[in-house]
């Protein structure tokens, strides 16, 4: 049996129990409320989770995947997180967010979103 | 480094629990099956002495667990976010309430060694060390799924530490129970001992299965809500499986159950002592699959939230339909040639190549795996058995196709080298070891059958079949998008309860006397058949 229990610690160490992620965004603002053109905006998320701003990172994403740190501040309600988007071309963009949510998962999200020009 | 921090992260919650279960669950088997206060002549001190060493390890256990749970966090914040987590880190409930786990573990452990382990028959000591689990229980309770939410957030706790607790107890009994069957064979108890404790404990394992099942309800409706949810989510897909383990570890306990009752009418201790404790052994395995299929659910978004993301019951089908098994693979320049449009994140562009590369090697490996599974079945004839044994060689050629194929962008066919990609990418680092695992299950299991004198070489295929499940249960393709990764993660899962089949029915089959040995093998056989059958129709979605 000491071989079998040696195998099962070592096993143990070795197995994985899924990386998906936990906190997601439930509700943006985008699909309501298109991001203008070439002047800064605001996107409001909703999460399904209490997040960790102090310990999440959220970036723009932008054509070739050239990434920006944009500023996300606390909303009115728990989970509720505004972002801070500056001004944008018209082009396909995205929000990719790295999120510490309540329950200790790290977590990663991503939105796309398009930015046209009014028609 | 990315990747080992994250993978490590994940695994340690399955870890966790099983250490939470030994710890626990042995408290609640010293406090209500074994009662050592009423009748001094029943239980030597031995057994007693045994009992209280499994729950000092695990808590003991569970005190490094949680604050290696700690640390890891802190380095996947280090690594993923490039910056310290300080002194943000100190402010979160996960840091205090994970502290407080750690600090309740440590006094349990501290009274356990120096007041219970010493009075094994207080009946005191015992309600002292089962309150001690009241800070315990409590502090992880903020470490739950539900400790996040933003509505309901107590009642969710609540319920998710009762089923937490109610697991344990299955799980810490069927271990004290495998400890006293040690005790047992090195005749440190007596046989008569035997059919009282698995008596005992059926009681309370009948109570832990009712509590699972009323708090475990409500939750899955909580979480799940709708059909679809049950059927198109990552969420609803592992819950599936762990009802799944909980019926075959039921039928185990059914069994188990059932020779007591023999027992009690015949007093033929046979099925009590050449079949139960294997019996339980297997049930172990499935009981520590469920731990660690429990922790990965916790990790998924529940499929309330996400609704708009899960597959519809006709895509989730769709992944199973029977095919033509891709044999044919597109070059190695088409696919890398895709690549950069598949994983970029703006402007995305689906990769017909790295689809039928993934096709390809899912059908390749199962026709190499259907293929084992007839030539397993022709090896319990005497006729083909000389030559058909060497089944097993399968699994190592097996191995070094998917060292090949696994990941193409990585050495030796791709341009990532082999440490870098292991180190980075949990996936790549997944394959690997399932590689590995793959290789050394063919080469230890051809080694148990041709040697004359064995010993525990052959128990090495059903734990690394087993701990295989394990892995496949929690495979995962991480991305941005859910249902792409769902529709690829439910063909896994499936393949995941059919190793775990395959591993139990091994071992029984090692295990057993005949009939029961026959049955048990080709059981496990006809999984294996099955995996391949999974494999060889897989299609990826076009991503």
């Amino acid at each position: 049996m000491r071989l079998i229990s040696k195998l099962v610690f070592v096993l143990s160490l070795i197995t994985s129990c899924g990386v998906h992620a936990h906190a997601v965004v439930t509700h943006n603002s985008l699909a309501l409320k298109p991001v203008p053109v070439n002047q800064a905006s605001q996107v409001e998320l909703s999460f399904n989770s209490k997040v960790e701003l102090d310990l999440s990172e959220i970036h723009l994403v932008s054509a070739g995947d050239k990434m920006q740190v944009i500023e996300a501040v606390p909303g009115d309600k728990p989970g509720k997180v505004l972002l801070n988007l500056p001004a944008l071309m018209p082009g396909e963009y995205a929000i990719k967010l790295k999120v510490f949510a309540a329950d200790g998962h790290l977590s990663e999200d991503l939105l796309r979103f398009f930015v046209k020009q009014p028609q | 480094m990315e990747g080992i921090a994250d993978y490590l992260d994940s695994l340690i919650g399955g870890i966790d629990l099983t250490f939470y279960s030994i710890a626990i669950g042995g408290l609640l088997w010293g406090w209500l099956i074994l009662k050592p206060w009423e009748d001094e002549t029943r239980f030597n001190n031995a057994l007693l002495e045994k009992t209280v060493a499994l729950i000092q390890f695990g808590s003991k256990a569970l005190i490094f667990t949680q604050l290696s749970k700690i640390g890891l966090k802190i380095w996947l914040m280090s690594v993923t976010l490039g910056k310290s987590p300080f002194p943000a880190f100190f402010h979160t409930v996960q840091f205090n309430a994970g502290i407080a786990r750690a600090a309740s573990a440590a006094v349990l452990f501290y009274y356990v060694k120096t007041a219970l382990s010493k009075h094994l028959r207080s009946e005191q000591r015992w309600l002292t060390a089962n309150a001690i689990l009241l800070p315990l229980v409590v502090s992880a309770a903020w470490l739950v799924h539900g400790a996040s939410r933003l509505e309901d957030r107590g009642l969710l706790m609540s319920i998710t530490v009762i089923h937490q607790i109610a697991a344990a107890a299955w799980v810490g009994g069927i271990f004290q129970l495998l400890a006293i069957w040690r005790l047992k064979k090195r005749n440190l108890v007596g046989v008569e001992l035997w059919p009282v404790v698995l008596k005992r404990f059926s009681v309370l394992g009948v109570g832990a299965v009712v509590v699972l099942l009323l708090t475990g309800t409500p939750l899955a409706w909580y979480y799940i809500r709708t059909f679809q949810g049950f059927i198109g989510a990552g969420y609803g897909n592992l819950l599936m499986v762990k009802i799944m383990m909980m019926g075959l570890a039921l039928g185990f306990a059914w069994l188990n159950r059932q020779a007591v009752v023999e027992f009690f009418e015949s007093r033929s201790l046979y099925t009590l002592t050449a079949k139960v404790p294997y019996y339980i052994e297997a049930e172990t395995l499935v009981l520590l699959t469920i731990l660690f299929t429990a922790a990965s659910l916790a990790s998924q978004p529940p499929s309330m939230d996400i609704p708009s993301l899960t597959a519809t019951w006709q895509e989730v089908l769709g992944m199973f339909e029977p095919r033509l098994p891709r044999y044919t693979s597109p070059s190695h320049e088409a696919l890398l040639a895709g690549e950069p449009g598949r994983v970029a994140i703006v402007g995305q562009v689906p990769s017909e190549a790295a689809t039928a590369w993934s096709d390809y090697n899912h059908n390749i490996s199962g026709i190499f795996l259907t293929t084992m599974s007839f030539f397993a079945m022709l090896s319990y004839s005497a006729r083909f058995h000389r030559w058909a044994r060497f089944w097993p060689v399968g699994f190592m050629l097996l191995g070094v196709f998917l060292f090949f194929r696994s990941d193409a962008e990585t050495w030796p066919l791709g341009p990532i080298g082999f440490w870098d990609s292991t180190f980075n990418n949990g996936e790549v680092l997944q394959h690997r070891i399932a590689t590995f695992l793959v290789f050394g299950l063919g080469w230890m299991e051809i080694k148990a059958r041709i040697a004359k004198e064995p010993g525990m070489l052959p128990f090495v295929f059903p734990l690394l079949a087993a701990f295989g499940g394990m892995m496949l249960l929690a495979h995962s393709h991480v991305g941005f998008e859910p249902k792409t990764a769902f529709l690829i993660q439910v063909g896994h899962t499936l393949m995941g309860v059919f190793s775990l089949i395959l591993a139990c029915g091994r071992w029984l089959e090692l295990k057993l006397d005949a009939p029961g040995k026959n049955i048990a093998g080709f059981i496990s056989v006809f999984a294996l058949f099955q995996i391949g059958i999974v494999l060889m129709f897989y299609r990826e979605p076009l991503y």
